[in-house]
């Protein structure tokens, strides 16, 4: 399955030769190797500057700083007056000299297990045995695109899969592997993307989280228990794997992700085990700097700055969204507002061509990033994060001797002119080619010449003599030594003379060849260089007016600051009260510290309280959606497994998903988001607040219950899946209910032996294997001791039955039922059972197990005493849900106030915060809306919409929010539209391309690909 | 006949009886109640509405009005129908002597009531499809760019379950729409009561369907972003060079050149002697003017199908005289930044930017929502009437059809009579419905199922 593979034509030929056959003079080499470095600007570390000094280097390291240029006899001095010395740069985040190439089998439809070989884990994407100092193997070419920039070490690792091993930390020179290794175990690198893994399992975003929890909790209990010796507990499996994460606490780890939101899911999924390390970062960290400094995370940035949006007409404009005009223009801000963060940082060259490294970086420090923060990321900060502090990123006594020479400052307009690894010099500009940066005085005869000379892009110069320039040809340079030819004729020179001329530190002499072959000697001097202008700097410096705006999230309509507690009495108003007072003609509702302080009639304004005087107007408690899947990122489904109750809805919430303001405008406060119905027993649920402007954690119903999606029917049975899918069980409504059966007795027996273990004497526990912590299997015996809500997707009279049938012989309750069609069959018996019923309104005939779903469902259901209410699993229903629950008015006749309750109170006891929400109540939670006509009505609008008292949306406000999206995006298409190409250029943004998601969305999160209709 | 039925018994074997009958078209086995569901009769006797309210939409709301309809057409509407009073929605000033009419008719006490014309429903696939998911029974969609010939009627099934449960919100005709890429076939308008297709049918031009080409979902990657791009381009071309190729078939044919039929070219050809319409399903700008561009070359009648953006586009529509159906009004914005409410308010912005549209809901079972599509406009700009003339009037004049929509002298008796605001579904008490003056059942599936499981 793996296999070392010899790339380069080098290692072939080194391995057939011996190394004596290729010495050509001595056989060990004996020169002195003491260099000083004199009379240059020595960056020490951070902060840390002398001038005028002598870096003493021998061997491979640096023996000392001099400060007063007092040199030992036996150095060779290198005088680099005029230069600068700056540690060697790191970059901690490569895949530099890994010899490697994982080999993929190619496979056709579903891959549920993959092959076990030497003590692997039994996930694909899982290679934390891998210690890649086995593979490093150095590569010159390679090495280039790091070295040119300034750096002398980087950190590596194979980067494929989710435990993608240990990395190695190493040096950049051209030496033998041996020789470059500065720390051969470093970080564990990790990421979501399972990537060349060819099993189905993890398919989406939260299947990569819960792997990752459950290897994380494997690994331990690995380490707890293989060594115990009992005769009556079972052996241990070896697991190579687990083994190598056995010291996560010692551990640190480095996590890659596509995105911020990502970034701080990794964030959020290491504190959760206490672990360290650093996370790659994405260029957008400016819009989530508190939440990213809330975790002990140093970050690894990339400058990969977005390409100017594709704005060139009205049609692809439109497809243009503010949030990438606002990013094209502060994605450069982006270091600069980090470091104010003081979160602390390295950089890396990762996913930019390296040639646009240093102008961006450059454009960093121009908006703002400080020099020595700069300089700290590329030195310190790096070599903490790979884990060579004590040799590297310094210019210190006993550090290696791994610098950049620049001949000025390189975060200006200084150019690296030479680079020393491991004490052994690289040029990357010939020395002497500095010669060439002042201009020259020559004088020809009784002429004075000016001489300038321009290296890139190509060499290139002029002769200039009072108002004349004159351009030269045939240019040509080599150690000292410049040749060119002009036409000097206009001076007063006949024809085309070539010229050869020797440039040193003192001036310049040389000699030129006339028209008529005669030689002619001159002689000239150096000038000043002329003073560069700052007009590039002031041009840099325009572009730090930045008009875009900065919300949370940071997307159109996104806000400012968050909404604030209000406190309001609405006077004169219809109330609903989803409760057992109805409907409230000409009635006051008062709200203050998020809850609802008083209900009554002609109710006196308290001071301090603004009034709204609603009269003809009508206020309810805030819309519930019992089945959602907005604001969701990475898919909505696991869907690989039959089973996969481990994966949490709640670790992928989407805080910038627009679906949230725009359910909000059509008055819905609480959704609960729910896994999809591909597989029976599907992921944990989360109850959200849509809380327009939160975080992710923020928007967390805080105690709602715990809930957990079930599914029956078509999907479950991969009915629609297409003719790969025929393999898993179950594939029939029989076999459903088998399956079932099966996980509740295995989730049964999981307890059980938990509590066997626990009742242990100690002594007998130390050598007895403890059962193993399973994510699924506690799900499910959750379910089993009803501390977790079933909501479970479902269709038809003999899948309903059944599983009510089935929960009774496993003693707990069915929970809610959700879509439900033909509840209205066995209302009887889900009324007798307890379960509640939560449906579309009006949907049918989509597909075959929706052929008998009828508009009358909810009037059949609520008469026979179940519960119930309407849900959109819809991110457009869930705008119109008042709408939905009108039409149980329409086709069966039910009363105004039950209609609706069924999108109140009802689901508000399915999803168990009925105590706080879902009805307007003294002392319940301030989740209001206030509605311009009858709420049930088509033609009702809603005004604003409360949680918690806060008022999350507003009509009028949103008015002005249309009009300054508009303005703002007009503005940065302008200076779009006004910049130059080098500002335009970068790399394509990575937008997540995210479907809407529905039940039965087949979303594969790594190719960003999904199939399926609702 | 036999050998139809037999093969959909096989292919129905697996599931119950019951369903394999209902699927048959033969409802009437488990039905547990009442009507037989069987088409209406033709009109022979006049029936007189009293006392209604009109939604008359040629001529505004009349209160306290009568409507008299004799064999499927709207005889006279005014405030008091006798044997004396004269038509005075007539433009006629002459007097009418409706007596016979009268002794004869129906009499309808519909005192505070409202009468308003059926609606149609636009770019639908009623009766081509009875369960989307299941293959046997969706014929919508057919392969193949260039398909000018193929005729959505003749697949046609009058006996869909579907379309009971439709017409119960007073939609009583609907525009059958063939589904593809490019050029996908010609619709027909259905009466949503018939025995057979031919009965359905309700004379109209030629109605052509060219589905704009468009990318589903560009890329985020660069190069594939350009191959689709380029693939796109690939396919407008297409679209001009089938245009190009019909034209040169046409002229042959007027040449009497003809030696082999081209089924596709000879379907086009009334297309490009006025004689029939292009319906353009398109979304965007850049289509509908593409699709503009398209029109003026060959000086077609051209119908733009979803428009989402074509308010944008209001002079380059009004130069080729097009008109819109409107089908996103209970959609999402399509773009992020776009007002959270636009898609709402499009019918408000296209009536602002003066563009001959109608409201559309396409679909097969969920057509049934239109009246609530136009319902929702209302709060978003549109006058109710004029969110009513979008999907009666205003629907029927997209098809080139001028006796339907309306209740009017001279209309068909399209007529539906409720206790309530039909556009909004906790007002709506459609109680009857009739076609061309036939009342027609309104029992359904989702009836009959309700008042079976009542007796449980």
């Amino acid at each position: 399955m793996r296999k070392h593979t010899i790339k380069t034509p080098l290692a072939l030929f080194s391995l057939l030769c011996s190394p004596a056959l290729l010495a050509n003079e001595q056989l060990t080499d004996n020169t002195p190797r003491l260099t000083a470095l004199s009379h240059a600007t020595l960056m020490l570390s951070p902060g840390e500057v002398v001038e005028n000094a002598t870096l003493l280097i021998e061997n491979n390291k640096i023996k000392a700083i001099v400060k007063n240029n007092d040199v030992p006899e036996d150095a060779y001095i290198i005088d680099l007056s005029g230069h600068t010395v700056y540690p060697g740069f790191i970059d901690p985040f490569t895949d530099y000299a890994i010899e490697y190439e994982r080999e993929v089998e190619s496979t056709s439809g579903p891959v549920y297990e993959i092959k076990r070989i030497g003590g692997n884990a039994s996930n694909g994407a899982i290679h934390s045995e891998m210690q890649w100092f086995n593979y490093v193997y150095p590569d010159k070419e390679q090495a280039k695109k790091w070295i040119d920039n300034g750096f002398t070490s980087v950190q590596s690792s194979y980067l494929d899969g989710i435990f993608r091993g240990q990395g190695v930390a190493l040096s950049l020179a051209d030496k033998k592997a041996n020789d470059i290794i500065y720390k051969a175990q470093t970080n564990q690198f990790m990421a979501f993307n399972k990537g060349s893994s060819i099993q189905d399992y993890p398919q989406s975003l939260m299947g990569s989280m819960a792997l990752i929890r459950q290897t994380f909790s494997d690994a331990k209990w690995y380490n707890e228990n293989k060594n115990k010796k009992s005769i009556s507990s079972n052996i241990v499996e070896f697991n190579i794997a687990f083994e190598r994460l056995a010291d996560a606490k010692k551990q640190t780890f480095i996590f890659e992700t596509k995105n911020l939101n990502n970034q701080l899911r990794a964030a959020k999924l290491l504190n959760e085990h206490e672990y360290n390390g650093s996370l790659i970062g994405n260029g957008s960290e400016y819009t989530r700097l508190n939440e990213l400094k809330s975790y002990p995370f140093s970050l690894i940035l990339p400058l990969n700055y977005p390409a100017a949006p594709d704005i060139t007409d009205g049609d692809s404009e439109r497809e243009v969204s503010l949030s990438s005009l606002r990013h094209w223009e502060r994605a450069p801000s982006n270091l600069a507002m980090v470091a104010d963060a003081e979160i602390p940082f390295a950089l890396t060259q990762h996913g930019i061509d390296a040639d646009k490294f240093w102008p961006r970086l450059k454009l960093a420090v121009t908006r703002g990033l400080s020099q020595e923060a700069a300089l700290a990321a590329l030195t310190t900060d790096a070599a903490e994060i790979s884990g060579v502090e004590h040799i590297a990123g310094k210019l210190k006594s006993g550090y290696m001797a791994d610098l950049v020479i620049t001949d000025g400052n390189i975060f200006k307009d200084g150019k690296i002119v030479s680079m020393w690894l491991q004490g052994k010099e690289q040029q990357v500009v010939n020395r002497d080619r500095s010669l060439l940066d002042t201009p020259y005085q020559i004088q020809i005869g009784e002429l004075n010449f000016d001489l300038a000379i321009e290296q890139s892009p190509k060499l290139s110069g002029t002769l200039s003599s009072g108002e004349q320039d004159i351009s030269l040809a045939n240019l040509d340079y080599q150690s000292g030594r410049l040749t060119f030819s002009a036409n000097l004729s206009e001076a007063g020179i006949e024809g085309v003379s070539r010229f050869t001329l020797w440039l040193d530190k003192q001036g310049v002499r040389g000699r030129l060849l006339n028209a008529n072959n005669q030689t002619l000697p001159f002689g000239g001097i150096k000038l000043e260089p002329i003073a560069t202008s700052d007009a590039a700097n002031d041009k840099a410096l325009e572009n730090v007016n930045l008009i875009s705006k900065q919300t949370s999230p940071n997307v159109a309509y996104g806000l400012s600051a968050q909404p604030k507690l209000d406190k309001v009495h609405i006077k004169n108003a219809t109330i609903w009260t989803s409760d057992k007072s109805g409907v409230l003609a000409n009635s006051d509702l008062i709200i203050s510290k998020g809850k609802i302080e008083e209900i009554g009639q002609d109710l006196k304004t308290p001071s301090g309280y603004s009034a709204i005087d609603a009269t003809g107007k009508h206020v309810t408690a805030g819309i519930i959606d019992e089945h959602s899947h907005i604001a969701l990122n990475g898919g909505t489904n696991e869907g690989t497994d039959a089973i996969t109750s481990e994966v949490r809805i709640g670790d992928v919430i989407n805080p910038d998903d627009i679906a949230i303001y725009r359910s909000l405008a059509g008055g819905v406060t609480t959704a609960q988001l729910l896994h999809g119905s591909a597989n029976p027993i599907g992921g944990q649920a989360q109850t959200i607040q849509l809380k327009w402007g939160d975080t992710a954690e923020q928007m967390k119903f805080e105690g709602a219950p715990a809930s957990i999606k079930f599914a029956l029917g078509e999907n479950v049975k991969q009915s629609n899946w297409g003719d790969d899918y025929t393999r898993r069980f179950p594939q029939s409504r029989i076999g459903v209910k088998s399956l079932f059966s099966e996980a509740f007795n295995e989730a049964l027996a999981y307890r059980k032996a938990q509590v066997n273990y626990k009742k242990m004497r100690s002594s007998e526990r130390r050598r007895t294997v403890a059962p193993q912590y399973n994510y699924r299997l506690e799900a499910i015996a959750e379910v089993l001791e009803q501390t977790r809500d079933v909501h479970i997707h479902s269709y038809v009279q003999s899948e309903i039955l059944m599983f009510l049938r089935l929960a009774e012989a496993y003693n707990f309750k069915a929970g809610t039922f959700t879509h439900i069609l033909e509840g209205y069959k066995v209302a009887d018996e889900m009324a007798k059972h307890g379960a509640y019923a939560s449906t579309f309104s009006d949907w049918w005939a989509y597909k075959f197990e929706v052929y008998d779903a009828i508009p009358q469902n909810t009037c059949l259901m609520q008469d026979k005493g179940v519960l119930t209410s309407i849900n959109s699993d819809d991110y457009e229903m869930q705008r119109r849900l008042n709408q939905e629950a009108a039409k149980s008015m329409m086709y069966c006749g039910m009363s105004a106030e039950d209609a609706w309750k069924m999108i109140t109170i009802n689901p508000a006891i399915q999803l168990g915060i009925a105590d706080k929400v879902g009805s307007l109540v003294e002392g319940k939670q301030a989740d209001i809306v206030l509605w311009d006509n009858q709420p049930l009505s088509v033609y009702a609008k809603v005004d604003s919409t409360w949680i918690s008292g806060r008022r999350y949306f507003d009509r009028e406000q949103d008015k002005i929010a249309q009009i300054e999206v508009a303005k703002e995006r007009a503005a940065l298409i302008q200076k779009v539209l006004l910049s130059d190409d080098a500002h335009k250029q970068g790399e394509t943004p990575i937008d997540l391309t995210e479907p809407e998601w529905h039940c039965d969305t087949h979303f594969n999160a790594w190719q960003q690909s999904a199939t399926g209709a609702l | 006949m036999s050998i139809n039925i037999s093969l959909k018994r096989t292919a129905f074997k697996p599931i119950t009886i019951s369903k394999a009958i209902a699927l048959l078209g033969l409802p009437l086995c488990f039905m547990a109640n009442g009507h037989d569901m069987l088409p209406a009769k033709v009109q022979t006797q006049p029936i007189l509405f009293t006392n209604a309210t009109v939604h008359t939409v040629t001529n505004g709301v009349m209160q306290d009005s009568d409507v008299l309809i004799a064999d499927g057409k709207v005889i006279a509407v005014a405030q008091d129908i006798d044997a004396a009073s004269a038509d005075i929605t007539s433009t006629t000033p002459q007097k009418t002597d409706y007596s016979e009419l009268l002794d004869n008719a129906q009499v309808v006490d519909a005192s505070g009531k409202h009468l308003y014309p059926g609606l149609i429903a636009l770019d639908t696939t009623m009766g081509l499809v009875e369960v989307e998911m299941m293959r046997p029974s969706n014929d919508a969609y057919e392969v193949g760019f260039i398909n000018p010939q193929l005729e959505a009627i003749s697949a046609f099934n009058p006996d869909s379950e579907i379309i009971p449960t439709v017409r119960v919100n007073g939609i009583t005709h609907a525009q059958v729409v063939p589904q593809g890429d490019g050029l996908a076939g010609q619709s027909a308008l259905v009466a949503m009561d018939s025995w057979t297709i031919e009965d359905a049918l309700v004379a109209s031009n030629k109605q052509f369907h060219l589905y704009w080409p468009h990318v589903r979902w560009l890329s985020k990657d660069a190069d594939k972003r350009k191959e689709q791009l380029a693939d796109l381009d690939r396919r407008v071309e297409l679209v001009f060079n089938a245009f190009a190729d019909g034209q040169r078939y046409l002229l042959a044919k007027q040449a009497g050149k003809i030696n082999k039929i081209d089924l596709r070219w000879q379907a086009l050809a009334p297309l490009y002697e006025g004689n029939g319409q292009l319906f353009i399903h398109a979304q965007s700008q850049q289509q509908i003017e593409q699709a503009i561009a398209l029109a003026k070359q060959y000086s077609f009648n051209i119908v733009i199908v979803g428009g989402y953006d074509a308010w944008r586009v209001a002079d380059a529509l009004a130069e080729v005289n097009a008109k819109v159906i409107y089908n996103q009004t209970l959609a999402l914005p399509k773009r992020k930044d776009e007002p959270i409410d636009l898609a709402f308010k499009i019918p408000a912005l296209l009536k602002q930017a003066q563009v001959p549209f109608a409201i559309g809901f396409s679909s097969d079972w969920n057509s049934r929502n239109l009246p609530f599509a136009a319902g929702q406009s209302v709060a978003y700009g549109l006058t109710k009437q004029e969110a009513l003339q979008s999907i009666t009037l205003d629907a029927a004049k997209v098809l080139d059809i001028d006796d339907m929509g309306a209740i009017a002298p001279g209309f068909k008796a399209n007529i539906i009579l409720a206790t309530g605001d039909i556009l909004d579904p906790m007002q709506a008490g459609i109680e009857s419905i009739y076609i061309d003056g036939r009342k027609i059942d309104l029992n359904n599936r989702h009836q009959q199922l309700y008042q079976k499981y009542l007796k449980r």
